[in-house]
Parts: C-alpha cells; sequence; structure tokens
C-alpha cells in the first residue's frame, strides 16, 4: 500500500516481500478488506438483502466459497462469513451491508485488519501447509474454493484455496500471530526441506 | 585380538570394498567400507568390546544385527552435535564420524566400575530399595555423586543443536510397518488397489531377512524377489516407501508416529539445511504390521561375554558386511534356524567348532544338511559356561554338558572364539500391543504372538509367528487384499509369487542352562543385559513375593531399559515361569508401550524451536516498542511491553518516572492486548444482564459502564468496560488474557443454554489498535491532534465514548480510566496503529508526555485500589468479596454465578475480604503473596490470616502500599498484622484499599 499511514503485520520484517530458498510462493496479501458477517442463512430476508448487495448469495455449503466480481464469500460456520473484497472498497461495502440489514437480526464488521493473509503457491504447498496441520490438504477433497479452518502450528488459521493447477492457496490468521506464521512457513516451506508424497522416488534398494 | 582375519574376503553384500570410510572409535582411527555400521566395522577391525555394562561395568560386545542390540550403545557426533545411546549396529558409517563407547570410566579397557562385578552379591535385585538408604544424609553428598558419576547411560550434548528438524502430517488408506518379504508382499497387494499407500522401513534399505532367511521365492533367492519389489514401489505414484524410518507407535484411530533418520547417515544432507530427523504423524485408514521377529537368546552362565550373539546377527554381520564373529565359533540353539548361520559361516571360511543343540533328537533338512556339511552336532546338550581371559574381554572356550534341569556335574570343554546363540524368535507385537492388540502364548513357538485386535489393524509374516516364507508371503498378500477390501477399494490384479522353504524340526524351550556351582553366585546368567538383570535376580524378586510381572520388572528393572526388553522379556517370563513352577501364560507378560526404539527429542520439538517454540502474539505497535528499549513481560502469548528503562535506568527507576509521568504530566500505553467483542441483537442487553453480575439493558447509547463478570459458582472471572453503541450493539472490552476464552464462554452460553435469545457475538480485539492517553495533559494532546472529536469535559464526559477522526484515521474514542487519571482510550483499526501511536506522541511532545508498561498500569491502578482479575482474584473469590457488592445487581431476576452467591458461605462473615494494607516502615515493600500470621514470632505451622495480592512502592504517595485478602479484613480495619519475613516481624496496618483520590476528582474535570 502506498499510503503511509498503513503498516501491515510483517512490516517490521525484512524478509516480507520474498523469503530465500523457499519451495513454494510466499507472499503477503495486505491490499484486501474484510467483513465479517453473521446472520441466520435460514432468513430469507438476511440473504436476499445480503445477495443484494453482494451480488453473490452466502455460501451454505460447509467449507466452501463463492464469489462474484472482486467481491468473494468464505464460508465460516453456519451462521457466520467472511467477506473479502478490495481494501479500499471495505468501508463503502461494509457500510451498505449495514443499511441493507437494518432491522434485520445480523452483525456485520469491519475487520481488515484484524486478520493477515498469506498467499502459498506451487506444487509443494499442500505439503508444506501439512508440515503444520493434521487437516489432509493432499487427498483431493480441498479443491480449488474449499476453505478449511483449522490449527496451523500452534494457531488457529483458515485456508483458501484459490486453485488447484498451479496450486494456489491464501491462509488467513490472525494479525498478532503473522510474524510466527510467516516464520514457521518460512522454515518449513525451505527448498531443503521438500518432502514429494506418494510419487516416484530413487534411491530405493535392497 | 586384531591382525587376524575378521573381514571375510568373499562375503559382505552391503560393502563396497572400493570406498575406504574412516572414521574415529573412542578416538582410535577405524578404517572400514561404505556400507558398514559402526558395530560391523569395528569387529572386522578386531576389536569386540563396545561398552560397559549399565550396573557391573562388564565388558560388552555386539550381541544383535539392527534395533535389538543392547550392549553396543554409542555416542555419536560431537559438542552440540553430539547424540549418546545409538545403536552401534545401526549407525552407519561415514568419512569423520566420530564415535564414543559409554558407561566406562575411566576408559574401555581399565574400568573402575567393573569392582560393581566383584561385589556383585551385594547388588542384588532391588539393590536401589535396600542399600545406600541410611545414614539419610549420605545419599545427596556420597552415594549419589558417585552412582550419577559410574552408572548412567552416555552424555548429554554440548550445546544448542543447530540442526534442523521436522514433522509433517500425512494420511494414507494404507500403512505397513516392516518392508520384509510379508510387508512387500503386502505392500504390492495394497498399492495395486490405487489406494494411497506407506511402506516404512526402519533399516537402510527394503527386505528385511530376505538375504539370511532361507527359502526361495519363484525358485530364487527371496533377496531377488525383493530387489522387482522394491524397485517397484520405489516407481509406484501412489506409494511412499520411507527408509530409515521407524514406525514408533501407535495410538487412538490409527495414529501413528514414525521416527525418519533423514541425514544421520551422510553428513551433506544435514550440510544442506535438510532436517536431520522427521517426525511423521501418520493417520491411516489400515495398518498392516509386518514387523517381523527378534531372536532370543538363552541364559547360560556368563552370556554376557563379548562374543556370544545371537545367531542372527552372527549370519548377517558375515553375509552383509563381511565381518566374521571370530575365527572359530560354537552354535548353541534349540531350533533349526540357527542351523543357517553354522552352514553359511562355514560356507565363508569361518571355523564352527561345534553346534550344541539341547533338543535330543530333532530331524529335518536342514540338520541333514549340517551333518552333510561336516558339521559337528551336540544333541541333548548346553552351554554350561563360558571361559575367557583378559578379564573377560575374549573368550578363549565354553563347557558342554548335558542339557538337563539339574546341578551340571559333567561338563566338556570346547574351544572357540565366539558363540552364535539362539532360544528361538519372538515375534515384534510392540506395535500391535501399543493400542489394545491382545496376545495369546503359543506354545509351539514358546512365545507371545498377536491375538485380537483394534479395528483397522492386521499383521503378517513372522510378526504374526509365522516364520516361513511362503506362510509370511501368502500373509503379506492376504493381509495387503483384506486391508483393501476393509477400505472398500478395488482389488488390483497382481501376479503373486511362489516361495518354498523346507520344513523344520520343532523347537524345544529352552531359557536356563544350569551352570556349575550355585547360580546366584559367580558366575552370571543374564537375562536383560542393558539393565544387568540376571537369572537368580529375578528368582530372588520371586522369593521376596515380587509374584506379579509387573512388580518383577519394576523391581529388578527387567526390561526397562533403552531396548525395553526386546530381548529379554520373553527369556526373563521363561525363567520366572520355572522359578516358580509355573507356566509363562500364567505369568502374563508386561505391557509394550510406545515408542519400538528411541525418538528423538529434536524430531520432536520440530520446527517448534527458537522464534517458533512458542506462538508469540505482537500488536501494531510491537517494534516501536523493540526499538525504543521496552522491557518485555508475556502476558498470555503476547509480549508487553513492562516498562521502558532509559540509560542508566533499572526496572524500578524506570516504572517510577512512568508513573509519575502519568499523574502529573501525561502517559501513553499500548492497550491494544485487550479482548474487544461486538454483542449485537434484539436481546443483547438481555444477554449481558445474564452475563455480568450488573445490569448493562438500562446503559444509554454512547455511555461505558464497568461490569464484573462470575461463574457459575459466583466467582470473579473477567472485568471490563462495556459500552452501548447502538439500541441493540454493544462493544464489551475483555482482560488481556480473558479475551479469547471471554469470547467463547459468550458463544457457549448462547448456543447451549440461551439458543432463544437474539444475539450474535463477534471477537474483534485484533482489528483495533487502541491506547491510553492518561494524564492531566491528556486532553491537550488529543486538541491538538486534528479531528472531528470534542474532547472538552461537558461535550466528552466521563464513562462515554464517541466516534470520529482524530490525525486524519477513523477511531473509537473511550473516555475511561484505570490510572484515576483523566484519561481516553483511543482505538484504531490495526495497520493505522502505528501512525496514531506516532501522531500521538509527535502531539504529546510539548506535554511531556511518556510511554508507560504494564507495571506502572499496575501500580496506578493499585494506588486507586482497582483490581485486577488473577491478582486480587483467584477463582474462589467473589464480587462481595472484593468490597464490588453495589455492583451485584439484587433487582436482576437472575445472571450467571447469582443462585452461588447467594448460598450461605460465600455471604457468610469472615471470608477473605479486600483489604489495603499500609506497613508500619514506608520503604518496606512486602512480598507479593506474603501471609499474615495469627503468632508472627511462633513456631511453624501457623495459622494465617490471609495473603499479600498487589504490593508496591508508590511513588504517587511516596510510600509502599499493599493490598490484600484477609479473613473477615473489612472488619479489621485500623487493626495491624504481622508477618514473619526475612527472620523479622514485619507490621503492617489494615486500611481501605484505596490509597490516592480518594473521592475520584482527577479523573472527572
Amino acid at each position: 500500500m502506498s499510503d503511509p499511514v498503513f503498516r501491515s503485520a510483517l512490516a517490521h520484517r525484512n524478509d516480507r516481500n520474498s523469503v530465500p530458498g523457499l519451495s513454494i510462493g510466499l507472499t503477503e496479501i495486505s491490499d484486501r478488506g474484510m467483513i465479517d458477517l453473521r446472520g441466520a442463512a435460514s432468513d430469507k430476508k438476511f440473504a436476499g438483502a445480503v445477495k443484494d448487495v453482494l451480488g453473490v448469495a452466502l455460501c451454505t455449503k460447509p467449507r466452501s466459497s463463492a464469489s462474484a466480481g472482486d467481491i468473494t464469500v468464505l464460508w465460516l460456520s453456519i451462521d457466520q462469513w467472511l467477506i473479502t473484497c478490495p481494501r479500499s472498497a471495505a468501508s463503502d461495502l461494509h457500510g451498505r451491508l449495514v443499511k441493507a440489514l437494518d432491522g434485520i437480526h445480523s452483525l456485520a464488521v469491519d475487520v481488515s485488519d484484524m486478520r493477515a493473509i498469506f498467499r502459498l503457491e506451487g506444487d509443494n504447498a499442500r505439503v508444506v501447509l501439512n508440515k503444520g496441520t493434521s487437516v489432509d490438504f493432499t487427498d483431493g477433497t480441498l479443491g480449488a474454493g474449499s476453505v478449511r479452518r483449522l490449527r496451523y502450528a500452534e494457531i488457529a488459521a483458515a485456508v483458501h484455496v484459490i486453485s488447484d493447477a498451479p496450486c494456489v492457496m491464501d491462509m488467513y490468521l490472525f494479525r498478532s500471530y503473522a510474524d510466527y506464521a510467516w516464520s514457521y512457513l518460512s522454515k518449513t516451506a525451505a527448498k531443503a526441506s521438500e518432502v514429494k508424497l506418494f510419487g516416484v522416488q530413487v534411491g530405493i534398494g535392497v | 585380538m586384531s591382525g587376524k582375519p575378521y573381514r571375510l574376503s568373499d562375503a559382505g553384500r552391503l560393502i563396497d570394498r572400493s570406498k575406504r570410510v574412516s572414521f574415529t572409535f573412542d578416538g582410535k582411527t577405524v578404517s572400514g567400507f561404505a556400507g558398514d555400521t559402526v558395530a560391523s566395522a569395528v569387529m572386522a577391525s578386531g576389536q569386540r568390546v563396545m561398552g560397559r555394562s549399565f550396573k557391573y561395568h562388564r565388558p560388552r560386545g555386539v550381541v544383535g544385527l539392527g534395533s535389538e542390540e543392547m550392549n553396543a550403545l554409542i555416542g555419536v557426533g560431537k559438542a552440540e552435535r553430539h547424540e549418546p545411546n545409538l545403536l552401534a549396529t545401526k549407525v552407519e558409517i561415514f568419512d569423520g564420524l566420530s564415535a564414543v563407547s559409554q558407561n566406562r570410566w575411566p576408559s574401555l579397557n581399565h574400568d573402575i566400575g567393573a569392582i560393581n562385578n566383584v561385589l556383585g552379591r551385594f547388588f542384588s535385585a532391588g539393590f536401589y530399595y535396600k542399600t545406600f538408604m541410611w545414614p539419610q544424609a549420605f545419599w545427596k553428598h556420597v552415594y549419589e555423586p558417585f552412582i550419577r558419576q559410574a552408572a548412567g547411560l552416555g552424555k548429554a550434548p554440548t550445546g544448542r543443536d543447530p540442526d534442523v528438524y521436522e514433522q509433517v502430517h500425512v494420511h494414507c488408506d494404507v500403512l505397513i510397518a516392516g518392508a520384509g518379504a510379508a510387508g512387500l508382499a503386502a505392500a504390492e497387494a495394497a498399492a495395486a488397489s490405487g489406494l494411497r499407500v506407506i511402506i516404512a522401513d526402519e533399516n537402510p534399505r527394503l527386505g528385511g531377512l530376505c538375504d539370511i532367511g532361507g527359502g526361495l521365492i519363484d525358485g530364487a533367492s527371496p533377496l531377488e524377489w525383493a530387489k522387482t519389489r522394491a524397485a517397484a514401489l520405489a516407481a509406484a505414484d501412489n506409494v511412499q516407501v520411507l527408509t530409515r524410518t521407524t514406525v514408533a507407535g501407535h495410538f487412538e484411530d490409527n495414529y501413528v508416529l514414525m521416527f525418519e533418520r533423514v541425514g544421520d547417515h551422510d553428513p551433506s544432507i544435514t550440510a544442506a539445511g535438510t532436517p536431520r530427523h522427521r517426525l511423521w504423524k501418520v493417520r491411516a485408514g489400515q495398518i498392516i504390521i509386518a514387523a517381523g521377529a527378534i531372536e532370543r537368546p538363552i541364559a547360560f552362565a556368563n552370556n554376557d561375554r563379548p562374543g556370544v550373539m545371537l545367531a542372527s546377527a552372527a549370519r548377517g554381520l558375515a553375509a552383509r558386511y563381511g565381518t566374521a564373529a571370530g575365527v572359530n565359533g560354537v552354535v548353541f540353539t534349540n531350533n533349526d534356524d540357527a542351523y543357517r548361520t553354522a552352514l553359511m559361516l562355514k560356507s565363508m571360511g569361518v571355523g564352527v567348532a561345534r553346534i550344541i543343540d539341547s533338543r535330543t533328537n530333532p530331524e529335518s533338512a536342514l540338520i541333514d544338511q549340517a551333518k552333510a556339511a561336516g558339521l559337528d552336532i551336540s544333541f541333548g546338550s548346553s552351554i554350561a559356561g563360558v571361559m575367557t581371559s583378559k578379564g573377560g574381554k575374549q573368550i578363549d572356550g565354553i563347557k558342554m554338558s548335558p542339557y538337563n534341569r539339574g546341578r551340571v556335574t559333567n561338563e566338556t570343554k570346547v574351544d572357540c572364539d565366539f558363540v552364535a546363540v539362539s532360544g528361538g524368535w519372538n515375534p515384534a507385537v510392540h506395535l500391535w500391543c501399543h493400542n489394545g492388540g491382545k496376545i495369546k502364548f503359543d506354545h509351539e513357538l514358546q512365545t507371545y504372538r498377536p491375538d485380537r485386535s483394534p479395528d483397522g489393524l492386521l499383521i503378517a509374516g513372522a510378526a504374526n509367528g509365522t516364520f516361513d516364507v511362503p506362510g509370511a508371503l501368502a500373509e503379506g498378500y492376504a493381509a495387503g487384499e483384506q486391508a483393501v477390501a476393509l477400505l472398500k477399494g478395488k482389488a488390483g490384479k497382481i501376479a503373486k509369487a511362489s516361495a518354498t522353504q523346507e520344513a523344520q524340526a520343532k523347537l524345544e524351550p529352552i531359557w536356563f542352562a544350569p551352570a556349575t556351582g550355585a547360580y546366584n553366585e559367580g558366575d552370571k546368567h543374564f537375562i536383560d543385559q542393558q539393565n544387568d538383570v540376571v537369572a537368580s535376580g529375578l528368582e530372588l524378586a520371586q522369593r521376596e513375593g515380587y509374584e506379579s510381572v509387573e512388580h518383577t520388572k519394576r523391581y529388578t528393572t527387567l526390561g526397562m531399559a533403552t531396548d525395553q526388553g526386546k530381548t529379554s522379556n520373553i527369556l526373563g517370563l521363561g525363567v520366572v515361569a520355572e522359578a516358580t513352577g509355573k507356566t509363562i501364560p500364567e505369568i502374563g507378560t508386561t505391557t509394550f508401550r510406545p515408542p519400538y526404539t528411541t525418538v528423538s527429542f529434536g524430531s520432536i520439538a520440530g520446527a517448534h524451536v527458537r522464534d517458533r517454540f512458542l506462538p508469540v502474539r505482537r500488536t501494531a505497535i510491537h517494534d516501536w516498542h523493540v526499538a525504543n528499549g521496552a522491557d518485555f513481560e508475556p502476558v498470555g502469548q503476547w509480549r508487553r511491553p513492562y516498562c521502558y528503562p532509559k540509560a542508566g535506568e533499572d526496572r524500578h527507576k524506570a516504572v517510577t518516572r512512568e508513573i509519575l509521568a502519568v499523574r502529573n504530566k501525561v502517559g501513553l500505553l499500548d492497550a491494544s492486548t485487550l479482548g474487544k467483542i461486538e454483542i449485537k441483537g434484539p436481546d443483547a442487553g438481555e444477554f449481558l444482564d445474564r452475563m455480568y453480575t450488573n445490569t448493562f439493558s438500562t446503559l444509554k447509547e454512547g455511555r461505558c459502564r464497568y461490569g464484573l463478570m462470575a461463574n457459575e459458582m459466583g466467582f470473579l472471572m473477567d472485568d471490563g468496560v462495556t459500552v452501548r453503541v447502538g439500541p441493540e450493539h454493544f462493544i464489551m472490552h475483555t482482560t488481556s488474557g480473558g479475551a479469547d476464552r471471554i469470547a467463547g464462554w459468550l458463544e457457549e452460553w448462547l448456543q447451549t443454554e440461551w439458543p432463544d435469545l437474539k444475539v450474535f457475538v463477534t471477537p474483534v480485539t485484533e482489528q483495533w489498535a487502541q491506547f491510553a492517553v492518561a494524564g492531566p495533559n491528556a486532553r491537550k494532546v488529543l486538541e491538538k491532534l486534528s479531528g472531528d472529536i470534542d474532547f472538552s469535559a461537558e461535550a466528552f464526559p466521563f464513562m462515554t465514548m464517541k466516534t470520529g477522526t482524530l490525525a486524519g484515521m477513523s477511531v473509537r474514542a473511550y473516555r475511561i480510566s484505570f490510572s484515576g487519571e483523566l484519561s481516553y482510550e483511543i482505538g484504531v483499526p490495526a495497520n493505522q496503529g502505528r501512525a496514531l501511536w506516532d501522531a500521538i506522541l509527535e502531539a504529546g511532545a510539548a506535554f511531556g508526555i511518556e510511554v508507560y508498561g504494564t507495571e506502572a498500569l499496575h501500580v496506578l491502578r493499585a494506588e486507586k485500589g482497582f483490581i485486577i482479575i488473577g491478582d486480587e482474584t483467584d477463582n474462589t473469590v467473589t464480587a462481595i468479596d472484593v468490597g464490588l457488592e453495589g455492583l451485584v445487581s439484587k433487582k436482576k431476576r437472575d445472571f450467571i454465578g447469582k443462585r452461588s452467591m447467594e448460598q450461605s458461605f460465600l455471604k457468610m462473615d469472615g471470608r477473605k475480604q479486600l483489604v489495603g494494607l499500609l506497613t508500619e516502615d514506608p520503604n518496606y515493600v512486602l512480598p507479593d503473596g506474603a501471609h499474615a500470621l495469627e503468632d508472627a514470632t511462633g513456631k511453624p505451622p501457623q495459622k494465617t490470616l490471609g495473603h499479600v495480592t498487589s504490593t508496591y512502592m508508590s511513588p504517587s504517595i511516596g510510600r509502599s502500599i499493599a493490598m490484600a485478602l484477609i479473613f473477615n479484613g473489612r472488619a479489621r480495619m485500623g487493626e495491624t498484622l504481622s508477618f514473619s519475613l526475612d527472620g523479622k516481624v514485619v507490621k503492617a496496618k489494615v486500611v481501605e484499599p484505596v490509597f490516592y483520590d480518594k473521592e475520584g476528582a482527577r479523573q472527572n474535570v
């Protein structure tokens, strides 16, 4: 961000733009705004009002996402979603949501600064995630569009699978843990630590 | 012994004679070949003694071929890379490797502790329990230092481990533990289905005992078949083959820990930054245990002498490394398998003086082969003793006698320099048993074998007690197919190999071979060599009443060493059975616990080291704090500045300066860690009324109120200021440490008890950077910043909140005070936090602004008598106890803790109550937690009158202050309490717990 007032959670790290010697692409995404939305998916008025504002219906399938244009909705629980949009549009979008939901039981909060977002890219990204979480990222069930909340290393996080081939995933985590998570990802994603799973292997003999 | 031809010229399939490798053992250079282990290379050099035993310090040599080894424990690597207690039989050599023997003092050849061997009768079973007990003071100063010097296994590394370790979670459909014939067959059958298969083996290579186990597969050596299987598995895209990887533990729901030694065998791997060890955390659909079997020894007199080894080890050392155990050996057995050792050694040119077989008239093809090869065989015989020279370090021969259970009266001497012994094989049932698999005694095999198991666990081959190649292969294929079927996978087509193997004569049990003389004197029959447990010790334990096998184990330490009794377990049970006249199944067995073999601490830590040891939470201002010399303290996972010492200041001086800045000028605090929760809905007011002891439904918009939160027991659990920002909308502040817990607490009550309440709760702690601007100049500082908020006393009274812009940023401003001063808390989105922080500091410079830390915050609030949850409360303290009865609603129908607080014992007089304390000496600061005593001059034990909860030197009033929870404290106002501290009696007067600005005038300006 060019805004001199803005400092991301990794602003203090020299390696925030690139960590040398990794087996994956690892970058911070700081230009994304986020809105936490709570409401009852079964409430037609709520669902309708939200769809009118977002241009996309709230996804109700667990661990899924939906998007329209530059707005993406991540399913967090049966009555909670994380809506992402360009950071510069977040305040306006939040305002429009609050207005549209006036009188409807719901809670929309602009939480654009609450989380850090890291993008992981490359064939090895899924195995790298599995060095920090027991959720299986390699069995094919978490395809493009999936959203998985999980425990990563020792913190809470969520992973949104953007695309499968090439593999692109966004990890969401609370801002105060950004430094810790960046360190853990950098360490376990080192090229020298690369683990190839279920494929042709060399050096196996009797 | 050196100079003799211990390296055979035509054997050793794993060594590469074109590549010499040089390493050191106890500082002496040893030359071996690529492919050697430390054990095979050191033995090939002519050295047999590899260590001293734990208790008696007897010289010991290599006994096993792999992970069953119990004697040849070595330390490998230097300084911070030193790792103790590795098995010489598993450590692969490389140029420059440094290995040392263990448990010898001062050296392997001359060992002072060996005196213990002579004094052995005093080191009987349970000797730790019997000796060194008196006089008591001797334990600490005499016995323990001596024992610690003389005993112990290995040395710890000297510094921080420079290597990298990691863990990885992997899921698979079928996990196969062990890659011998059965494991390879199982993997082939499972992999053909296309399911995800992991096959792991602790050895550097696959194949198990295919090279030395006999039999034929598809008409050729099983090794040839194993080669093709290994290649096929390595080429498959649904199979993960892991070598040097031990399946160490099996847990609930097929969770498995696997320990991979990635870089131990080649320092260039770790030099590149690759993890040295990797811990695999695997969740498997089905697990097939194909862990093989472990040969068991026989207890005969002096069976621990270097040169006495398992028959499979003597065979394997020769076949794999070309290392001969000696020049002329004796094979002692009760089964056919050891005949393979005799035949193989003889074919390689190693002398075999005699096969001593305890069975009377066995007949089989292998025995016929031995006879045809011209080997001398003595049936119905056993070894009655081992003759040694050089202090037990060299075997000169054995004493052979007819085998019977009585005392030996007639013996024949047989010259030899090594003994290969086999008492049969024990299935490696460890993994099977880790998570509840049952075992049963098999009279044919004279050992335990698998019985029932939990779901998802299969077993095949030698681990299942099926030792012949055709049987192992068939079981392997069947287990692989069964695993696929259980997972509802699609069976794949494979061309199954066919195997043949000669029939074997039955094994006959022999546990204890009698010796000349009483067996509890002189000559020892070792059962557990690593812990120096002897047969007489087990027998003594029975006589002393330790009849349960679990008691015997703990009393004698049988099976409690690092090898966990791999070779000694069944042997010990056999000896106990004979000593008690019971059968082994009547004796039972001890518990098999993970890990199967040792797992490194590095792998357990994984990447969780250094800055990743614990997650440290950083506020948006953290790097400013670091750059400005903050002295941090942990608050939950946060690091908060305790104070900001300037040059020449200690903590105390810094805190004093910061406090006075707040009282006299203005201070700035990073309060971002405070919990913040948005609460909204038609029932939000009612919900808060139930969660807090006081009332919030009546709070007006834009107003703040301090709330107390109790748990169901009526005890205080959190506090903080909540503000109403809309008709149905509140923002709650919690303690820093309580942020996540309270958010969960609110959500839990909504979801489980009051689903009818229409309320949403969203924690937003991290969205906001929040700062306290406190002190007489606070208003001036904020007014100096541009913005649209009117900070005047009239427009912005105490306990109200406003939103607006400040220094160009959207903020939430709260006029609340934890210091008793004119004070505002300003919240701003976290990514702008630093900009606002800098702006406030700049604006405040003219007004003498100083940053302050948590300690100044704590002193400031204590001067005002404000409580801190966790200091003044400890989960047994109510709102009434801390004097906040006014915040416990009498009107509300219900709230959490109400019913409990109405119990008589929470309302009664005489409970501990919060009071202030002023010491007689104004410069004396009571220690935190100090107890007021009824009679401070008396002898302990003393009755306590209560304890100090917060205690400080107060710069604002220029004397020490304290808060305390004192029994019936409010009735003691004016009384003097006594403390016994530093050998003196310290007196303090009970006062109201507000020390500064009692009327609260300063915050209301």
